[in-house]
């Protein structure tokens, strides 16, 4: 391993290291610790992005589609269950849209297990599908864009639209706690806060394990010349798809969560607004790096909801102006430059001879052309 | 099913769909920009026509070019402000202007409230003409005529002018116009600030016909996208065409159906039309973005 994975792989562990002992420094208040969980499950669907867009160079702005599936498949199951007293286990809002009788689609929901596989199931057919067709027809790049926002708007206002199904506007709201086994797992507790922590540690792993293998590497070569990658001989699109698809998978999980520590799931989670939100994490924190892209989310968040409950009128206004400044001037993101800094601290005052020149390309992970054997081994 | 009255309507659906996407296309194709605060562009150019004709009494005809120089004037702030450092990064762009997007509602909603705005039609322009046994609105034809005067006059700056010249020499190679006296960076200005004076001058148009709120672009702005990658980034027919067709099934779809599923439809026949025609129904050649 090169000395650049090991300081990749030492920023894994510390992070990991934090998100477990974070809790007994919150002093297990449970409002932070939920706070914290949500913020956690944010921070995964903006890993995912980061595996497509800065590792692939996708751009998917509709990363909200498969957190909204997610969302949704979590908040039907648990809605059946707080439902389970009322008429033929109708939820609420059924009744008030005249729906007699639970529609089909929602009956395989009754299981928590049968929720979470068609959650991730559907979230994955749907991206397979729609990257199969896009990547095909070798669509690239600002397009990619374009089309991932149309099927977001898309799904968006089917979602608003099918009242009797989704609740409309309103969301799906009340909804009971997650119990697996007979433990009721809750949301404002150490069991779901090491839930989505664990998850996310699993995810980053896996992540940072996916980005050194060789797909990892045919995906970097798909970013930096597609057209190359392609002479090769390599299926630009089949890989392609299989990062879209993936990180689908993930951000459906991420919204699993999110609907769980809510305890609803709104048209919110898939709007337009929530999806760039999850682009911006993404680029504050550096889109290059998995980790780097779970910190721009955790931070902006934290910024967020520290503002809000004072400014609320001008957090928008800062995020606005934070965003575009970040774009202008730090475009690789705020956590590699300030490692860059750190690295040139040290570099300084230890006089440290090994260290090879400070240029954008090694300051992310995975850029460095001795990476360039590292993944293959 | 449908009647006469439903074709017009999709018409000026798709007359405010190719102003709106006229500006994109122009903007994309001359500087490989994608303006994701264009559709902000229209709400100014609504919240406008709002303010003159609240505070200024001025007519819905008097305020037009009003608002299309209000447009051009936000466009060319936001252009020498954020866009034209990121002319090498198109990524970029998207993510920046998205950031500029939430800055002009923002700005918006704290100046003149987040409540729905509604801007009166005049008298003379709000009634009916009975065409073919079928009851149609005088402002709808209004629409048509104007997006069809831009969409001439838009051709005629671009391929009769001196001034489409330039563009067009520095879209084909920015380097050697510059070794010709083109001042390019006044050209992108230029050319940006037209596109968002489109786009505001669309927001003027629908102005009366929808209520007015901060986030009102984000409905133009997908599917002007969607006639722009029907239509082809550098073809002023397919963007005239695209809008039509998108603007018809949008009426069609939405008067036969409902309007979600028509914006379903439209979106799986965009999807399915690019995996075969990829650089747009109407573009010969490929336009690889950089």
């Amino acid at each position: 391993m090169t000395t650049t994975g090991k300081r990749t792989l030492l920023g894994y562990v510390a992070f990991c290291g934090l998100i477990l002992v974070l809790p007994f420094l919150l002093r297990g208040n449970s409002y932070l610790l939920n706070k914290s969980a949500l913020y956690m499950a944010l921070a995964m669907a903006t890993v995912a992005l980061s595996f497509t867009w800065g590792y692939a160079g996708i751009l998917n702005l509709g990363q909200a589609v498969s957190f909204g599936i997610g969302a949704y498949a979590m908040a039907m199951h648990l809605k059946l269950v707080a439902s389970a007293g009322n008429p033929g286990g109708l939820p609420d809002f059924m009744t008030w849209n005249s729906v007699g009788t639970l529609p089909l689609v929602w009956t395989p929901f009754h299981s928590l297990l049968v929720s979470v596989i068609l959650g991730i199931g559907v979230s994955v057919l749907v991206s397979t599908l729609i990257g199969w067709f896009i990547f095909r027809a070798r669509i690239s790049g600002v397009f990619v864009a374009i089309i991932t926002l149309a099927l977001l708007v898309v799904v968006n206002l089917v979602v608003v639209t099918e009242q009797g199904l989704t609740a409309g506007w309103n969301g799906i709201t009340n909804l009971a706690d997650v119990t697996v086994g007979g433990v009721d797992i809750g949301s404002y507790g150490f069991g779901f806060y090491y839930l989505v922590g664990i998850t996310l540690v699993v995810v980053l792993l896996l992540g940072w394990y996916a980005t050194r293998t060789k797909t990892g590497l045919v995906l970097r070569a798909i970013n930096s010349n597609t057209q190359r990658a392609r002479y090769l001989g390599y299926d630009v699109a089949a890989y392609e798809t299989f990062a879209y698809a993936s990180s689908a998978g993930v951000a459906a999980i991420a919204g699993m969560y999110y609907a769980v520590g809510n305890s609803f799931a709104s048209p919110t989670f898939m709007a337009v607004p929530f999806s760039l939100s999850i682009v911006i994490w993404c680029a504050v924190g550096g889109r290059r790096s998995l980790i780097a892209a779970a910190i721009g989310a955790l931070v902006v968040n934290a910024i967020q909801g520290a503002l809000s409950s004072d400014l609320l009128d001008v957090s928008n206004l800062v995020i606005g102006a934070l965003f575009v400044i970040i774009v202008l001037f730090l475009p690789e993101g705020i956590v590699p430059e300030i490692g860059g800094a750190f690295r040139r601290i040290w570099t300084s005052l230890v006089g440290y001879s090994g260290a090879r020149p400070h240029t954008p390309k090694e300051r992310m992970p995975g850029q460095g052309t001795s990476k360039f054997t590292g993944g293959q081994k | 099913m449908f009647s006469f009255g439903t074709l017009l309507s999709g018409l000026s659906i798709g007359s405010i769909l190719l102003l709106v996407a006229l500006g994109l296309a122009i903007i994309y194709g001359t500087m490989g920009v994608i303006n994701l605060a264009h559709g902000d562009f229209l709400m100014i150019g609504a919240y406008a026509t709002w303010y003159l004709q609240k505070y200024w009494h001025m007519g819905l005809i008097a305020t037009l070019p009003v608002v299309f120089i209000v447009g051009c004037i936000v466009g060319l702030v936001v252009e020498k402000t954020v866009v034209r450092y990121l002319y090498r990064r198109p990524l970029d762009t998207i993510l920046a202007t998205w950031g500029i997007s939430i800055l002009l509602e923002e700005a918006v909603n704290l100046g003149a409230g987040s409540n729905l705005k509604y801007v009166q039609l005049p008298g003379m322009l709000s009634g009916d003409w009975v065409l073919f046994g079928a009851h149609v609105g005088v402002y709808r034809i209004l629409i048509i005529g104007i997006a069809l005067a831009l969409l001439i006059a838009t051709s005629v700056l671009f391929f009769r002018t001196d001034f489409g010249l330039k563009v067009r020499a520095v879209v084909s190679n920015p380097e050697t116009a510059e070794g010709h006296g083109v001042n390019s960076g006044l050209i992108y200005a230029a050319t940006f600030a037209y596109g968002s004076g489109l786009a505001a001058f669309a927001g003027a148009l629908v102005a009366p016909i929808k209520s007015v709120s901060p986030t009102m672009g984000i409905h133009y702005i997908v599917d002007a996208f969607l006639v722009v990658v029907v239509g082809g980034v550098g073809s002023l027919l397919g963007l005239f065409v695209s809008a039509g067709i998108i603007g018809e099934m949008e009426s069609i779809i939405g008067f036969a159906i409902d309007d979600t599923t028509a914006k379903v439809i439209i979106f799986l026949a965009v999807i399915a039309i690019i995996r075969f025609r990829p650089q747009g129904l109407f573009v010969s050649k490929v336009r690889q973005p950089s």
